[in-house]
């Protein structure tokens, strides 16, 4: 309670008698106190994603501007809704994931970013696909083929969605996501019906759909978090999954039997998103302007091989560094851009595609056959 | 009340003194229970009947939730797979605690042990193990296949086998301890007169024991019952995609769609058909025994 309210133990011994009063009330709605040179809350996902964002951004970020950074997290949307509901916002600036901003966006809880603030030379660095109204791109992951090696030796992989959908050519369990906001695989079955990739969107659900119920039967698992499909992936159980290229290459570092085929990837990125009612603008712009550099954003991609978004960022990685990152310019020609703006569109009956899919999705899944 | 009569710390002035006034114990906990429970309930009730825009009362979402078969199929499923495992959990459950309570000491302590020790396990890590266990190139399957018993690895996860066996493993317990603690209170002299009347072990079995321990088999049913139908974890880590509970759709609709509202009617409806089983349960048992707070 009293480390989500911001409350330092230096304010606590200044605050004497008040901060013990506050204390001693707990259903008392309290009012983060912060430090003078102020103090952003950034929500993200945790462990080695949060250890190499404190070396290389948040630490870095404190030096230089003497405002204080904590993390959070795990930033779900329902928490910020929670926040906002209750006006005891604790969070300032999120990294999430475009469905969690589109959820946000429609429960009106998030501000939109005011680009002017921005420094233009660095964002220029960073693709126009990335500069979404309430969520500025700076991570990038992708939705790839992920293969058992021991399953597939020697280059005998499936390289494209239609050899994934080839159940008689590649024998194999699949794995495939279901939940987590996107249907993932919805472009994905477009383009095993032969859709070009660059001609996905707008989307044809029908399509999709009918494409998608091919693939039924060759799906042994659908997971319902990343961490499950390379688990899934690493012991065998499954041969081939379609999920976070990066993910595969932290667990092939870690001498998983598993490759990544960047080829026909769908990229998305992981965006920084300022909560609704987020007390320091001031800070917030200052640390947006200062993790948006190239430099900073190459210093993360060497501890963590997801992509940056900034183009600039390859000028201070080596080859082979660059060659394992999916925004990198050679994988990058190879692999498709999520359209943001589709997704998050209205349809007819109110909701966006987002919504629709979603729903969609669980309706097919639990209808049998 | 004999509850609190016996809970209450003997020996201490204090304690006397709040032994003579029970009342204020029992308003203390109706309080806490009140804040952290039913202020919370109520905010539920409140998000089930709004409107679509969050603006006044209505019927929305209960319209919405009796329209979409979508839910109906989730409720059947989740149905199906919580009257499954009570089924199996009530044929092992019973000879077990039949087991555990006729058994000499010591064999009825390792019995006891063995129920008891995966019981304090946390859920998460039980269902884990048992994909492990239950794989492709799982302990299981090696075995198996190792012995020539089978020629290929069995399906054994990722369909309702999985989701059974791990949610029987999880939720024996329930039913096993309600009959033991019937059948280890049954009087042996009754199913012994019947036998001195030249009934059979079995019909001694059919008609004395068996209806004396009905109302444990009921309350281990109900229990397990309720469980099941919440049950969310063990059929998302073991289950395919014939095994989605109405647990995992809540899921879905609070945390991807941030639909509060219908989430909250969901809730409802999952918490409607859980009181309708604890009455039925309650007719047979007692709520009482349900609630294990009558019958040790």
């Amino acid at each position: 309670m009293t480390d989500r309210s911001g409350l330092s133990r230096r304010s606590i011994l200044l605050g004497g008698a008040g901060a013990s009063l506050t204390i001693a009330s707990p259903f008392v709605h309290v009012t983060p106190a912060r430090a003078d040179k102020g103090e952003i809350v950034v929500a993200g996902w945790g462990g080695s994603r949060t250890t190499a964002m404190r070396e290389v951004m948040f630490t870095p970020f404190e030096k230089a501007t003497g405002i204080r950074v904590r993390d959070d997290g795990p930033p779900e949307a329902a928490k910020v809704k929670a926040m906002v509901d209750s006006g005891n916002i604790t969070w300032d600036i999120l990294d999430t994931d475009i469905p969690a901003i589109l959820a946000m966006v429609n429960a009106k809880l998030l501000e939109p970013i005011d680009y002017s603030k921005l420094d233009k030379a660095r964002l220029g660095k960073i693709p126009p696909v990335l500069h979404h109204p309430y969520g500025l791109g700076h991570l990038i992951y992708s939705f790839n083929i992920v293969y058992n090696t021991k399953a597939f030796p020697n280059g005998t992989q499936p390289k494209t969605w239609a050899d994934v959908w080839d159940g008689v050519k590649f024998k194999g369990a699949r794995s495939f996501p279901f939940r987590g906001g996107l249907s993932p695989q919805l472009e994905f079955a477009a383009i095993a019906d032969g859709v070009p990739a660059d001609k996905v969107y707008p989307l044809d659900i029908e399509r999709a759909w009918a494409s998608h119920d091919k693939l039924r039967p060759l799906v042994t698992k659908w997971y319902a978090n990343h961490a499950e499909a390379i688990q899934l992936l690493s012991s065998g159980e499954i041969d081939i999954c379609c999920t976070i290229g990066p993910r595969g290459l932290v667990a092939k570092k870690d001498g998983a039997p598993i490759d990544v085929e960047f080829a026909g990837g769908k990229l998305a990125p992981d965006n920084w998103a300022i909560v609704k009612g987020a007390r320091n603008a001031d800070a917030v712009y200052q640390f947006l302007n200062f993790v948006i550099d190239g430099k900073v954003q190459a210093e993360l991609a060497k501890r963590i091989p997801y992509g940056p978004s900034s183009q600039d960022a390859f000028a201070h990685l080596s080859e082979a560094e660059a060659k394992q990152l999916n925004t990198s310019p050679d994988n990058l020609a190879k692999q498709f851009w999520t359209d943001i703006d589709w997704w998050g569109k209205t349809a007819e009956n109110g909701k966006t595609n987002n919504e629709n899919q979603i729903e969609r999705y669980a309706r097919w899944m639990v209808k049998r056959g | 009340m004999t509850l609190v009569a016996a809970s209450a710390v003997p020996s201490v002035k204090a304690a006397r003194a709040w032994r003579a006034r029970p009342g204020l114990m029992i308003a203390g906990a109706l309080a806490f229970c009140a804040i952290v429970y039913l202020l919370p309930m109520l905010s539920l009730f409140g998000w089930a009947f709004q409107g679509p825009t969050g603006s006044g009362a209505s019927l929305a979402q209960l319209s919405r939730l009796i329209g979409d078969d979508t839910y109906h199929y989730a409720f059947f499923t989740t149905f199906e797979i919580a009257a499954i495992t009570t089924l199996i959990c009530a044929l092992i459950g019973y000879p077990y605690a039949y087991l555990m309570a006729t058994t000499g000491p010591r064999l009825a302590m390792l019995l006891t042990a063995a129920v008891m020790i995966p019981f304090w396990t946390s859920v998460l890590a039980r269902s884990l193990a048992w994909m492990i266990l239950l794989g492709r190139k799982g302990v299981v399957n090696e075995w198996l296949t190792g012995l020539g018993l089978l020629e290929r690895p069995a399906a054994l996860l990722f369909n309702s086998i999985g989701v059974q066996i791990g949610m029987v493993h999880v939720l024996l317990p329930f039913m096993v301890l309600p009959i033991w603690s019937i059948l280890s209170r049954l009087d042996p002299g009754l199913p012994r007169a019947a036998r001195s009347l030249g009934a059979s072990p079995a019909a001694a079995f059919i008609h004395v024991t068996l209806p004396l321990s009905l109302p444990g088999l009921a309350a281990g049913a109900t229990l397990v019952f309720m469980f099941a139908i919440g049950f969310y974890i063990t059929p998302a880590l073991l289950g395919g995609p014939n095994d989605l509970t109405i647990a995992s759709l809540i899921e879905m609709v609070v945390r991807d769609l941030l639909d509060w509202p219908f989430g909250a009617m969901l809730s409802l409806a999952l918490l409607g058909l859980v009181a309708l089983v604890f009455a039925c349960g309650a007719a047979f048992a007692g709520a009482g025994r349900i609630a294990g707070i009558e019958g040790r």
